[in-house]
């Protein structure tokens, strides 16, 4: 019961954030200079040719039944049709889908398995030793991903060692091709997770070792290894979880500029040549189901609360 | 006031202590320095063409090497500087001023304020900043005003947090009771009490949104969304390098580092700060 209170008015907040979001994206493309018509028939337009443009997608009709049509078409999984294709943008983007989480999952990875110990490292030396992980996580944070991105397609195009750029191909058809076309974008895509999980479970760890019942579990003579596994992990795992869902939530969008370097063929990269090739109904696309994966992952991230601490939903939480 | 003054000596104090924020504030006073009197600095003209070979390396001459059309790399580089320092410091302070309203509302009427600022904000965070950025270039065209808005976009929503969270603590303390009682108008307690409180916070979350803003600002000119050459951002520097990565590649090296050091020392003298005013607290922009 106290379950169901605490997750229906999170769920309640996602709908609502859901519906501003496509209200938002949806007056974005009525912004865009030129208006629908032109972009889809040209500069050279007769009146006849825009009227029936203007009929046929419904813009003769007032923008709230626009909208509402809009939306129904959403639900109904129609999220558009491609100018240049003149196939359902949907497609393209499902098709691409797995290309961009397995990026995701990468960096993800790499993120977790590198942030999480050097910060506990880094959290349990305390001020006076633990100067590496502020390292650590001041350049990671700082190095953008256009910057690394550049330095490792430079340095591996130059001495090809083991890696590629460029040259995708499935995972399903050839696992170690792909994981060499992969591994450096995934890598360049989780350095500023890195930092960002270091320096949480850093501060984390920190918070709790001040902490009245850390210097209890010292008195009782407990051994080190058991107070950071008992103690001080469980409550430091709480903002750690919060940050990993926020981060994951923007990969799947933060890459666009990866999948640019490298060229792999994510929704990033398809989104981003929707736009060049003017073709907005993908970028709307693009815009929207960004928003949506963020939204979801935010949700997810609330009913793993629920998990971890015992407190959630009690109004025991601090 | 005395607050202010406090926080200033533990500032101080920190700088001297801690090497790695000396570190951020030396590299953040040099670059900004660079960035204002650049053009008055011995450092070559910019604009020259052929002033040396074409896509020349390093020398003595022209330290940054020189780009395909021979022009001295280090004066462009030093001109991006100032563009992305100024660019970010504009959209920043546009996320401040609406940032700190909306959020000092929120937390100091609560209710339904608090509410529908919080949805608003909600709706903000859900889109990335990069997207937004494709969207925006979209309606707006590529360009600086662009660049500006979508670095506002991403911003604002993690201010708005921030403030409503600190005013929040801020409004529930005796003055600004005490202030109420007298017959104060919100508006009055809002500026003169809560804002003067809460100044701290939003100059730290002011540096994040910085290094956040200049993050944003040389990925969108990479992507050809933001400042449009010949004007020069570290940005637009690097997406032109870019085309001479292989052969050239001290173009991008040095952008590339010149911008990394930019956002590390906003990032390192924005901790230094929050670790004067409050010493245990988190992190709060993610």
């Amino acid at each position: 019961m106290r379950l169901i209170g605490y997750l229906l008015p999170r769920i309640a907040i996602a709908l609502i954030t859901t519906l501003g979001v496509s209200i938002l994206v949806f007056l974005a493309l009525r912004f865009i200079p030129g208006g629908y018509a032109d972009i889809l028939l040209g500069p050279f337009v007769t009146p006849e040719a825009r009227a029936a443009i203007a009929q046929r997608y419904g813009l003769d009709q007032p923008v709230v039944f626009q909208f509402a049509h809009w939306l129904w078409s959403l639900l109904q999984g129609d999220f558009g049709v491609s100018m240049v294709t003149q196939k359902p943008v949907i497609d393209e983007f499902l098709r691409r889908a797995p290309v961009t989480l397995e990026l995701a999952m990468i960096a993800l990875f790499v993120a977790l398995a590198f942030g999480v110990p050097l910060g506990i490292a880094s959290g349990v030396a305390g001020r006076a030793r633990g100067g590496f992980g502020r390292v650590i996580g001041a350049v990671g944070a700082s190095v953008p991903d256009v910057v690394l991105g550049s330095a490792l397609i430079f340095v591996f195009s130059v001495w090809s060692l083991w890696f590629r750029v460029g040259g995708y191909v499935p995972f399903s058809e050839a696992p170690v091709e792909n994981m060499r076309v992969m591994l450096l974008p995934g890598l360049t895509l989780s350095v500023f997770g890195v930092a960002l999980i270091l320096r949480t479970t850093r501060d984390a760890v920190m918070q709790v070792m001040t902490e009245g019942h850390i210097t209890t579990a010292v008195a009782r003579g407990e051994r080190p290894r058991d107070i950071i596994r008992l103690h001080v992990l469980r409550n430091a795992a709480i903002p750690v979880v919060t940050v990993v869902t926020t981060y994951f939530g923007f990969l799947l969008s933060g890459a666009v500029v990866v999948e640019v370097l490298f060229s792999i063929p994510g929704i990033g990269l398809y989104t981003f040549n929707g736009l060049l090739n003017r073709d907005y109904a993908i970028v709307q696309a693009g815009v929207l189901i960004a928003a949506l994966v963020f939204i979801s992952i935010n949700m997810v991230s609330d009913i793993l609360y629920a998990a971890i601490d015992p407190r959630v939903g009690t109004g025991n939480r601090r | 006031m005395s607050a202010l003054r406090s926080t200033g000596a533990a500032l101080g104090r920190l700088m001297r202590e801690d090497k790695l924020s000396f570190l951020g504030l030396v590299i953040l006073v040099l670059l900004v320095l660079v960035g204002l009197f650049g053009p008055w600095l011995p450092l070559g003209d910019p604009t020259r063409i052929a002033a040396g070979p074409r896509l020349g390396p390093p020398s003595w001459a022209f330290p940054f090497g020189t780009d395909e059309l021979g022009r001295s790399y280090l004066p462009r580089v030093v001109e991006g500087i100032r563009a992305t320092f100024l660019l970010s410091i504009v959209a920043v302070s546009i996320t401040a001023v609406i940032g700190s309203f909306f959020g000092m509302l929120a937390g100091y009427f609560r209710g339904v304020t608090d509410h529908l600022v919080a949805r608003g904000a909600d709706i903000l965070f859900a889109f990335p900043a990069i997207i937004v950025g494709l969207l925006v270039a979209a309606m707006m065209g590529p360009g600086q005003i662009s660049a500006v808005a979508v670095i506002s976009i991403a911003t604002i929503p993690l201010f708005i947090r921030v403030v409503r969270s600190v005013t929040l603590s801020v409004a529930g303390r005796g003055f600004v009771t005490a202030s109420e009682v007298a017959g104060a108008t919100p508006w009055r307690v809002m500026i003169v009490h809560i804002l003067p409180n809460i100044l701290g916070a939003v100059i730290v979350q002011l540096t994040y949104a910085m290094s956040i803003g200049m993050i944003i600002e040389s990925t969108l000119s990479y992507l050809g969304l933001g400042v449009q050459p010949p004007q020069a951002s570290l940005g637009s520097l690097l997406r032109e390098g870019s085309a001479y990565l292989t052969i050239a590649p001290w173009l991008v090296l040095s952008a590339g580092i010149v911008l990394s050091l930019a956002i590390m020392s906003v990032n390192l003298v924005g901790d230094a700060i929050r670790d004067a005013i409050e010493p245990l607290k988190g992190r709060t922009l993610t």
